[in-house]
């Protein structure tokens, strides 16, 4: 399988990091392409700026700013996402992403302004992500990341796309076993993608 | 009332900026002193870099810039925030503005043993929100409105434990009329013009729970 692994963290030597090279490691044993797009490492550009707003509506120019990752995005047949959970949302660089990149004619057609998913080449989803919330604190907030994901890019995609999420709550009081056990939990969901 | 207006569009001519304007000129005429954020304008960077997430904990950012949008955040008494909804959520430059000046003392302190944190932002009474969102209201409402989520209950613990809100949006804003942006700035300035309405009689500011 061809796979996207999005990455969004700026600390190499993370545990997050950590993450991002376990999934592109496991994923690449198992004999998959894949295209390991970290976020910060590429200089990625969250700001959508004044032109690409002006262009958003007019599909091919839209993409012209963003070409070569709607290349990245269009080739892949399953997405993963590894990311920190910030302030109960997508950090800042990974919600530029999709701000960015996921455009009318990309990831989906305005048809009588009704948003219609066009992502139908990715047929496998799965997210890799760590909180800093307890996971009763993160539902109470109504765990947007969880939702996102779950309701909006499930859409988005193939409609049977099979996602994974695998979430490490309350990440600054795990020890180091409970990291590591969620670490094995992630290589042995990513050995059966 | 200070209210401290955070504005995030990058076209200036755009209905958005017609709604930062609408507030500002409904909160002038309210006897409100408003700062305006323009974030675009200022060219705020959104990505934390690596430096400030190693040091996060530590104590407060050395960037200047930061500190002094947290000085803004001290002086303030109201917040509102004023951008478009994309994907359900902030834009990421609003996203990234929270993520960086929203830091360790000066939006909440860490306690020594772990526990819970301690809001810093106290002295914010109220706090608004004026959007445009592109899906409608249903289709919002399913996805969990991330954008109002994180501002209105992700936010909220750090400021006076007596705060009000109020949540504004004008969905499906690719079928928006004339007649239904004019009637969605008329809200606008209503709300605005109570903005600092006290809690003890019946109010149009909403409390969201949780």
């Amino acid at each position: 399988m061809q796979v996207l692994v999005l990455h969004a963290h700026p600390v190499e030597d993370s545990f997050n990091a950590g993450l991002h090279q376990l999934v592109v490691d496991r994923l690449t044993a198992r004999g998959h392409a894949v295209d390991a797009c970290d976020l910060y490492a590429e200089g990625f550009d969250p700001v959508l700026s004044r032109q690409e707003r002006l262009d958003y509506h007019d599909v091919g120019v839209n993409r012209a700013h963003v070409e070569e990752h709607v290349a990245r995005l269009k080739r892949a047949q399953a997405l993963v996402l590894v990311f920190p959970v910030w302030n109960y949302g997508f950090p800042a660089i990974l919600k530029g992403y999709f701000d960015r990149v996921f455009l009318p004619g990309v990831s989906f057609d305005l048809v009588d302004g009704t948003v219609q998913p066009s992502l139908r080449n990715i047929r496998r989803l799965c997210a890799v992500t760590s909180y800093g919330g307890t996971r009763f604190r993160t539902i109470i907030m109504g765990d947007p990341p969880r939702k996102l994901v779950s309701r909006w890019l499930r859409a988005t995609v193939h409609p049977l796309a099979k996602l994974d999420y695998l979430a490490l709550y309350d990440m600054n009081n795990t020890t180091d076993a409970g990291r590591e056990a969620f670490k094995a939990k992630v290589a042995a969901r990513l050995d059966r993608f | 009332m200070r209210v401290l207006v955070v504005y995030c569009h990058p076209v200036p001519e755009s209905f958005c900026a017609a709604l930062r304007d609408t507030c500002l000129a409904a909160l002038a005429a309210g006897g409100h002193e408003a700062r305006l954020l323009d974030l675009y304008a200022e060219g705020f960077n959104p990505a934390m870099n690596a430096r400030e997430r190693r040091t996060y904990n530590d104590g407060p950012p050395a960037d200047p810039v930061l500190l002094a949008h947290g000085e803004h955040l001290h002086w303030a008494e109201g917040l509102l925030f004023v951008y478009p909804t994309w994907w359900y959520g902030l834009p990421a430059m609003l996203k990234g503005w929270l993520e960086r000046v929203w830091a360790v003392d000066i939006a909440f302190g860490l306690a020594p043993d772990g526990g819970r944190i301690k809001p810093k932002l106290q002295n914010i009474r109220r706090l608004g929100v004026v959007t445009t969102c592109g899906a409608t209201w249903l289709v919002s409402k399913l996805i969990g409105e991330p954008g109002r989520k994180t501002l209105l209950r992700g936010m909220r613990p750090l400021f006076s434990p007596r705060c009000r809100s109020f949540y504004l949006a004008h969905y499906d804003m690719d079928r928006s009329t004339p007649e239904s942006r004019r009637a969605y700035l008329e809200k606008v300035r209503a709300t605005m013009g109570r903005f600092g309405a006290t809690s003890a009689s019946p109010s149009p500011l909403v409390g969201e729970g949780g």
